[in-house]
């Protein structure tokens, strides 16, 4: 118990992710939008690639849902994660498509295919060497 | 670059290579040697006469904590001090960096004789370590959210299949044509050629892609001595080979998928500017190693790089048209999955390969009429689904 309540969390990456902080509040990942060609990127850049400005472009918030583009199942973990999961591309309405583990389901080739409806959780994805939990995003099927 | 200018012609001397496999013995160095010093002996030149090095490496810092100066810490064992020395990282594109930096100083008239070197140590008893750094070759923002680059390739595969069709085992067929070209090469880590059973029925990885389909770690090492043409009858006892392109580009934001939709991909990008340099078309290629760091990664290149149409690189292997006895054949070392992929070493391991073939020393492997080969890399993987670094490099006699 003692240990429990020493562990941290920690976010995995900084400024990818809003994380709700009271029950009125809407996690979602932080995208930019440039304003003068309408392009959104993920993660938030301050240059707009396409433009090639740096006056243009503003920080949004990105849709929490989307869908799947292509995903597959890993038989073999990189360190710190456990095998099998899935890893796909969720294609965002705004445009970017994005790289995401998939959760809330089993991680077989039957589970999902392309076109899915997945919606955004905050969850943790490893932890840190410490065994602080280290916070990112996830989808996961919309209604499973 | 739209054309040479006032460059001057480059061509390669000689190369070498140190086998590529599991050394545990081994330092960095030691790999570096063993190439340096053949790739000397095949040129008929003087290590002395070396002006300019470049070092090609790409996870040597995480693997033997030496991050910085590793040009010199690495080639001073070989003998080489004094001259100018360039470290060079672009992950799997490492040592074909290296070899465009040797041919930019020649062709700019700055220097007449250089060394390209590419060197990789993976194999330590930590296993662990080696995974951990060749993570780093993605860009972090996908490692750290899970990424696993054999599966981001499957997902590669999954898009072809969806556009175009084909199935798992079609794209197997890549590995049996390129495990038995491995077969025949005494630097290759994998000389066993396998049948399509032995293939699907090697440990899943990530659907559709099986360990035998992959490129596994390994140690090794290859160089390459370059010079100005106008002085390459002082040393060559062996026929020079004209480097006529020289190409690199960096991964870049797309509007969509090359594989979803008909914009070009980074590769075809390359391709064009190279075939452009060297005022050729595909249809001139004779050879071609590509970079199939995942086997059937080399269909969507074949298409890629103009060999094929769009679609048809199934049906352009199945007719066997990218075996050694095929109009095109590519990856006659046996490819990085056959050969083992030393990230930093691959890309001068290729133009080695392609040396001998325009030379006429590929021995079992050896293609007929070759006149013109190409060497293609791609290595990395950025926020967006793009490779990092891009090479394409044209040989001819």
């Amino acid at each position: 118990m003692e240990r429990e309540t020493q562990k941290k969390r920690f976010p995995i990456l900084p400024g990818i992710i809003h994380e709700a902080i009271s029950p009125s509040d809407k996690s979602y990942l932080i995208g930019s939008k440039c304003s003068a060609c309408g392009r959104t990127f993920f993660p938030k850049q301050s240059v707009c690639w396409v433009c090639m400005r740096d006056d243009t472009i503003q920080e949004i918030p990105l849709s929490t849902k989307g869908r799947i583009d292509t995903f597959t199942v890993v038989h073999v973990a990189p360190v710190g994660f456990k095998a099998p999961y899935i890893q796909a591309f969720v294609d965002l309405p705004e445009g970017p498509r994005i790289f995401s583990l998939i959760t809330g389901c089993e991680p077989s080739e039957n589970a999902l295919k392309t076109g899915t409806e997945v919606e955004l959780v905050i969850d943790k994805i490893t932890e840190d060497e410490k065994g602080n939990d280290l916070i990112g995003y996830k989808f996961r099927p919309v209604g499973k | 670059m739209k054309d040479g200018g006032n460059m001057r012609e480059v061509v390669v001397l000689g190369v070498g290579i140190h086998p590529f496999g599991r050394f545990l013995d081994k330092s960095l160095s030691d790999l570096a040697k063993v190439a340096i010093w053949d790739a000397l002996k095949d040129s008929n030149v003087e290590a002395k006469d070396v002006q300019i090095a470049y070092l090609g490496n790409s996870i040597g810092g995480l693997i033997t904590g030496q991050e910085g100066i590793r040009a010199q810490t690495i080639l001073g064992p070989c003998g080489f001090g004094g001259i100018p020395m360039v470290n060079v990282e672009n992950a799997c594109a490492s040592a074909s960096t290296a070899f465009r930096g040797v041919w930019l100083e020649i062709a700019s008239g700055l220097y007449d004789v250089g060394l390209a070197v590419g060197a990789e140590k993976m194999f330590l008893e930590d296993r662990a370590r080696t995974i951990s750094a060749l993570i780093s070759v993605s860009q972090i923002e996908l490692s750290k959210l899970g990424m696993q680059f054999v599966g981001e390739a499957a997902m590669r595969c999954k898009r072809y299949m969806r556009r175009y069709g084909g199935t798992k085992e079609d794209l197997a067929l890549v590995a049996v044509k390129n495990s038995y070209n491995g077969s025949l090469n005494p630097y290759a880590y994998h000389r066993k050629a396998y049948t399509l059973e032995e293939i699907l029925n090697s440990p899943l990885i990530a659907e559709p892609l099986h360990l035998y389909m992959t490129s596994t770690i390994a140690d090794g090492a290859a160089a390459a001595i370059l010079c100005s043409k106008d002085i390459a009858k002082k040393y060559a006892s062996k026929l020079p080979i004209g480097v006529a392109a020289c190409v690199l580009k960096s991964g870049r934001y797309r509007e969509s998928d090359p594989l979803d939709t008909d914009v070009p991909s980074t590769i075809t990008l390359a391709a064009n500017e190279a075939y452009e340099q060297a005022g050729m078309e595909p249809k001139d290629i004779d050879v071609a190693e590509v970079h199939d760091a995942m086997s059937p990664i080399e269909l969507v290149s074949c298409e890629d790089l103009g060999f094929c149409k769009k679609g048809e690189g199934i049906r352009f292997l199945k007719e066997g048209r990218t075996k050694i006895t095929g109009e095109i054949p590519i990856n006659t070392s046996g490819g990085l999955c056959s050969r083992g992929h030393p990230v930093g070493a691959t890309g001068i391991a290729q133009i080695a390969e392609i040396v001998w073939q325009l030379r006429g020393e590929a021995g079992p492997r050896q293609v007929v009429h070759a006149n013109v080969g190409m060497c293609e890399d791609s290595g990395g993987v950025l926020v967006g689904g793009d490779n990092a670094a891009f090479t394409n490099i044209i040989l001819k006699r």
